[in-house]
């Protein structure tokens, strides 16, 4: 079962980095200083949130199109439970936490126990949260957001490491130790696999895809108060852009979308490629319209490698075994 | 799959062809079609009581304009749904092909049919190069046309430096403007037109039911003989074309070519290309089709938002609406079938 290190999902992602920053730094060298590299964390640190919502959901083999919606209704919940209620922000936090986890907790319900896709009924519920953000705030910002945010959003600790890390970092490891050591991670892993097998073997596939949604919605919902600091205003169109970014993520982390496999420290690898490649673009004065070129191409070229892994895989294993 | 009822009450004793009778008509007042109809005038009489304007020549006119936009969306995804697969660049491809058309029209004073041809290919190769690189790479559709969708604008977005086009010919824009008969937009005409030659197609050609083979079993029509890797390429290529016509409506409606007319990488888009389909009866899973039904719930779709916005009740919560339109039509077509095949009709 042991794979040499240059079998594994985060092998290839790493050597891009590491080409990518001792090209980049060589051509440029302001890549390296503390400022730039204090905005490359901010920006990995949110993306990695979004990233890791949905490859929780990639695990079991689902996707889910509402990770933006439900990050920018417990955003604009959260500025607005400020602005509006006067409600103290850790407070408001945790109740846009638990708005986020809700809503992850209704796309699980109505997937498990209706058994319809879970591509339409996201596609559906993405359109009533954002819907009800619209009703809520009718497309205007909350402004009022208390310092202690704004700094948190946008300090340093430990410079140039920016506040925003550490949730990041805290999930990441929860996630990991979720997956590799919790009988709960395997579960998951089992019902992407094979969803029939893992039925078959007692685990309860309803039980298991509702917890996934839940953990999918609570991640969506940090990314989007994270984002409520560091842009230091509750903005409605937050989560309008992450659709793409959050399977680019995981998918060049090595994750295989039909589910059951997914790599968290591939993951941050592929939020941290895709935050170079962008930063790349605005240091260079490359068009930074070209983004979502990027993005699109990273999508294709990590999903036709994960391919060939897969195929190459399979040959092999057919090779031992004959 | 219809006519099944009769074929087999031949022979039968009078008594069952009779209950065979009624359950062919339990079954045409339980489709899709008739219960869209239904829906459709109870909806249009609950808006015209409540706010006459509904039924003024102009508000029947704008409905027929903006609901022949959404038909042609619908159905651009309807064609690549019969297949299994999705199309998330539909926006995309829609804005790409329009802006094509835009800038023939402006930078190279094209005469507008020529345009629109140009257009159309546009649309036509991009939904050709989806189909390719599904095909060739073996992955699911919905992952090679996200990343697509975000490539395609981006190279748009690139190219235009995100500016409109506005000087369109006005022979175009008057087609989209003529009103026939006082109330007909000849928008819905080219809708209802396309409609037609697509019903054909899946009724009547060997193409259009290698098309519902392939949908169906994919293995299987592999095996009988279908070239399905060809079929879904040209699955996709009819898909770019119908987006291509649905983004040119949009540009001979608004008399310019306007790079976010479909939203961010065209995601405003993706709500009502798979509302039509979806309240129309065609499966997700492929090998089902219903043009008519597709016709009919995106005129449903189009109706509600056009007399929800008459009667003022909040704009903004316009989504939620149609969110949960769209979750409870997946729910009651799951009882409907549910009860279908319990009852030993389908």
């Amino acid at each position: 079962m042991s794979r040499r290190f240059w079998e594994t999902d985060w092998f290839g992602p790493l050597m891009v980095i590491v080409v990518a920053v001792a090209v980049v730094s060589a051509l440029n060298p302001s890549f390296l200083s503390p400022f730039n590299i204090q905005v490359l964390l901010l920006a990995i640190a949110v993306n990695a949130m979004i990233a890791f919502s949905q490859m929780i959901i990639i695990a079991i083999g689902q996707m889910n199109l509402s990770v933006g919606a439900i990050g920018g209704l417990s955003a604009i919940a959260f500025a607005g439970m400020m602005e509006v209620w006067g409600i103290p922000w850790p407070i408001a936090a945790i109740l846009a936490l638990a708005l986020g986890v809700l809503a992850g907790v209704a796309n699980g319900v109505l997937v498990a126990l209706t058994g319809i896709s879970a591509f339409v009924i996201t596609l559906a519920s993405l359109s009533v949260y954002k819907g009800v953000n619209l009703g809520i705030t009718e497309a205007q910002p909350f402004y009022k957001i208390p310092d202690v945010v704004k700094g948190l959003g946008n300090d340093t600790f430990l410079h140039p490491l920016p506040w925003l890390i550490i949730p990041c970092v805290l999930a990441a490891l929860l996630l990991w130790y979720l997956l590799n050591r919790l009988p709960l991670g395997r579960s998951i892993l089992a019902v992407g696999g094979n969803e029939h097998a893992a039925e078959l073997s007692g685990i309860s596939v309803r039980r298991v895809v509702i917890v996934a949604h839940a953990i999918s919605g609570l991640l969506a919902a940090s990314a989007g108060i994270m984002l409520v600091g560091r842009l230091q205003l509750g903005q409605p169109t937050i989560g309008d852009d992450w659709l793409i970014l959050s399977f680019a993520a995981p998918v060049i982390g090595g994750a295989i979308l039909s589910g059951g496999h997914v790599s968290v420290a591939g993951t941050l690898l592929g939020v941290a490629i895709v935050a170079i490649f962008t930063q790349v673009l605005v240091l260079f004065n490359i068009d930074p319209f070209l983004v979502q070129v990027v993005l699109g191409v990273l999508i294709l070229w990590a999903v036709g490698v994960n391919r060939f892994r897969e195929v190459r895989a399979l040959k092999h294993s057919a090779q031992v075994a004959s | 799959m219809s006519g099944t009822g009769q074929e087999q009450s031949v022979g039968i004793p009078p008594a069952e062809q009779a209950s065979g009778a009624r359950l062919a008509t339990l079954r045409i007042l339980l489709s899709n079609e008739f219960g869209l109809l239904v829906l459709i005038v109870l909806f249009a009489i609950i808006f015209s009581t409540i706010s006459p304007a509904f039924l003024s020549k102009f508000s029947l006119y704008a409905l027929g304009r903006t609901s022949a936009v959404n038909i042609m969306i619908g159905f651009s995804m309807m064609v690549v749904i019969i297949t299994g697969g999705l199309n998330l660049s539909v926006g995309s491809i829609g804005v790409c092909a329009a802006m094509f058309g835009g800038l023939l029209m402006q930078a190279f004073a094209m005469p507008w049919p020529l345009a629109v041809c140009g257009g159309l290919a546009m649309g036509a190769a991009l939904g050709a190069l989806n189909g390719f690189i599904i095909v060739r790479s073996g992955l699911h559709s919905f992952i090679i046309t996200l990343a697509t969708m975000s490539i395609f604008f981006g190279v748009m977005i690139f190219l235009t430096r995100a500016e409109s086009y506005r000087d369109i010919s006005p022979a175009f824009t008057s087609f989209g403007r003529m009103k026939l008969v006082g109330i007909i937009s000849p928008l819905l005409l080219v809708s209802a037109l396309a409609g037609v030659l697509l019903s054909v197609l899946f009724r009547y050609t060997a193409l259009g039911r290698e098309m519902l083979a392939t949908g169906a079993n994919e293995r299987a029509a592999e095996l009988s003989g279908i070239r399905v890797n060809r079929i879904i390429t040209y699955c996709h290529l009819l898909s770019g074309v119908l987006a291509g016509v649905a983004g040119l409506m949009l540009v001979s409606r608004t008399g310019a070519a306007i790079p976010s007319m479909a939203g961010q990488l065209g995601q405003d888009w993706l709500l009502p290309a798979f509302l039509g389909p979806v309240l129309g009866g065609t499966l997700l899973t492929g090998g089902r089709v219903s043009v008519l039904g597709t016709f009919l719930g995106s005129f449903l779709v189009t109706m509600l938002t056009t007399g929800l916005l008459l009667m003022q009740v909040g704009a903004f919560w316009m989504q939620t609406y149609l969110g949960m339109l769209l979750l409870a039509a997946v729910l009651i077509d799951m009882v409907r079938r549910s009860y279908l095949t319990r009852r030993k009709l389908i």
